[in-house]
Formats: C-alpha cells, structure tokens, sequence
C-alpha cells in the first residue's frame, strides 16, 4: 500500500510530507484570504454573490426576501452570511489536502474545481435551510448554524477529498508498485 | 462509487447523529472542565495571577480578572461554539471500515485527548482576544498592536479553518488503515 496511506506503526515519512504540506498551503491560503485587500475584492463581492443567488432561490420558493450586500432579509428573518457561511472555509481544506497530495497538476487542478463546485451547491442548501429555518422554526437555528451545518459542509469536503484521492492515487500505485 | 463508501457515508451519517447528541449533553461539563484547565494554564504563566474563567448558565464561560473595576461589565465567551468540532472527529471515524477494531477505538481515544488540548488552548485564545482588543482603553494601555494582530487573527484562524483542519489531521494519522480511501485504493491496486 502506498505509504501515504499506511497509518499502521511509525508515521511514515509521506504522511509526515502531506500534513506538512497540508497546513503550509491552509496558513499560507488564509494569510491570504484574511489580507483586507483580497477580503475587500475578492471574498466579500463572492458572497455578495452568494447572497443574490440565495435570495433568487427563495423568492423562486415563494419567500419574499430582498438582499442587501451580503444580507438577505424578509419580514419574517434575516440572515447576513459572513466568513465561515459563505463555503470559503471547507474551499480552504479542500484546496491544501488537494494540493498536499500527490497528484498530476491537471488531477488537481479537476479535483479543485469540482469540489468548488459541489461545496458551494451545499452551501447554498445551507443558507436557504438555515433561512427557513430561521423563518419558520427559529430554536433549531443556532443548533443548525453553530453546529450542523458547519460540519456538514467540512465532511462533504473530506468525503470529495477521499473519494479524489482514491481516483488518482491507483496510478501512482502503479507506478511505485 | 464504489459500494463501500456508501457504507462509510451511512456510518459518517450515524457518527454525525451520535456526535450531535453527545456534543449538546456532554457540553455543560465539558465546557466546565475546559474553563478550568484553560485558567489553570492562564494562571501559571501570569503575575500576578489574576485570571477567573467562571462558567454561567446560559452556555457561556465569564472572563474576569481579579484587578478589573468590580462595577465593570464582565465579558463572556461561549466554549461550545469552540468545541463542537468533536462532531466531525466522531463522524470520520465512524466511517472506518472496521468501526469497533481496537485500532479504531484507540485511535479515536488518543485523537479525542489532542482535541482535548487544543480545545484548552483555543480557549485561552479566544480569552487572549478579549483582553487585547475588546476591553477599551484597558486594552491599549497593556497591549501593543502587534499583540491584537497575533491573537486576533490566532483566534479567527481557528474558528475559521484550523478548529476543523486539527480534526482532519488527527483523523488522517490515527485512523485504521482500513478507511474507505485506503481500502478503495488496496481493491483497485489488486484488480491491477
């Protein structure tokens, strides 16, 4: 088995290499993503984008909310979705275990989109659930935003990472073997 | 995808549901316990030792400090809202292949006790925040800019990522080898 996988005795040295990995690209990808100036041009207008495309979806499910930067509010609730809502977190764990692991650029560079892709539809889910629960059934709230959904969101992102690294590991395998 | 990680994803399902459960009664007294071990390390490297971490009803811990203003509004952190990432350590582990093994179980024990100590020192972070940046004047007379930096952004690191990347790596080095990635890895490499 590849070593990377092997948990069993002593840590191997390829582990040791990709949660070294790991946490370099999480730290170095946060840095960068805290920096006023990416937070201010990239991270705020891709949840303002996450919030009109949220609101849409409601107002297609008959609620009448209206949207505000990166707030969506109605008669009934509001929410206002700020880091840790907005998917970025679980992007943040998907982009340093993909780019830990060894892979092809072109595996990677598939992987990360795709996981984008699928962490943001979930996280869509999160936002109209929690609105609506909000809404409709305000003491599940809290539970639901504190704590389930945030690590809904954070397993779906290890499940695509595990089922990925499955895919393009039997090559290196292979190749090793 | 392979059947097995549907079995995982059932079994995540589940250890997601047990973990839940277990998180919302096991909290009061966790987070008690957390509270004190946090003020204990305080403590030690305080003088003079004036830190009080004193644990309400409402799910919150308040941080006093012997030479504050008795007058003065005591702030408050929420400990939950630090360790519920004990959830997702239950769920990934859960979803191995052989969920009772002796591996498994122990795995999951020694990774829950490193939680443990991460959770002691999250909070103390989180206490950090407080006295750095959000007490007023207080705040900038005993501490530098540099110091609001490093402990603002300490504590939204691990509220951000960190509080769930600690749980990843502690899965992915103690987990049994038998995990689905490493088992769907072993049955396509024998079908080679």
């Amino acid at each position: 088995m590849l070593a990377c996988y092997d948990a069993a005795g002593p840590m191997q040295r390829a582990q040791v290499l990709f949660l070294a990995k790991f946490f370099g690209v999480l730290i170095a990808a946060y840095l960068l993503i805290a920096w006023n100036p990416v937070n201010d041009r990239v991270i705020v207008p891709f949840t303002e984008g996450i919030a009109v495309a949220s609101g849409a979806l409601l107002n297609a499910m008959g609620q009448q909310v209206t949207v505000q930067g990166t707030a969506i509010s109605s008669s009934r609730f509001g929410v206002n979705i700020n880091n840790g809502c907005n998917g970025v977190e679980a992007m943040l764990i998907l982009l340093a275990s993909i780019v830990a692991f060894p892979a092809t650029a072109r595996a990677r560079i598939a992987g990360l989109l795709l996981g984008a892709v699928v962490v943001q539809l979930l996280n869509e889910v999160r936002i109209i659930s929690l609105y609506l629960l909000g809404a409709y059934y305000p003491r599940l709230f809290d539970l639901f935003h504190t704590a389930v959904w945030q690590i809904v969101i954070i397993l779906a992102a290890i499940a695509f990472f595990l089922v990925w690294s499955a895919r393009v590991a039997p090559t290196r395998v292979a190749s090793r073997a | 995808m392979p059947r097995l990680e549907w079995q995982a994803a059932l079994k995540a399902l589940a250890g997601f549901a047990i973990g839940v459960a277990f998180w919302l009664m096991a909290s009061p007294l966790y987070d008690r316990a957390i509270a004190a071990s946090a003020q204990g390390v305080m403590r030690a490297f305080e003088t003079p030792k004036v830190t009080r971490l004193r644990p309400a009803d409402d799910n919150y811990v308040t941080v006093d400090r012997s030479d504050f203003d008795p007058r003065s509004k005591r702030p408050a952190i929420s400990v939950r809202d630090l360790t519920f990432n004990i959830v997702l350590l239950i769920a990934l582990f859960a979803a191995s292949k052989r969920t009772f093994s002796d591996r498994n179980i122990g795995g999951f024990l020694a990774a829950a006790a490193a939680l443990a100590l991460t959770h002691v020192g999250a909070t103390i972070v989180e206490v950090m925040s407080i006295y750095v940046a959000k007490l007023g004047p207080w705040s900038r007379v005993h501490y530098s800019d540099f110091d609001r930096n490093l402990w603002g952004v300490a504590g939204h690191f691990y509220r951000l990522v960190l509080m769930y990347a600690i749980v990843f790596a502690l899965w992915w080095t103690l987990r049994d080898p038998a995990a689905p990635a490493a088992a769907v890895t072993a049955k396509k490499k024998k079908k080679r």
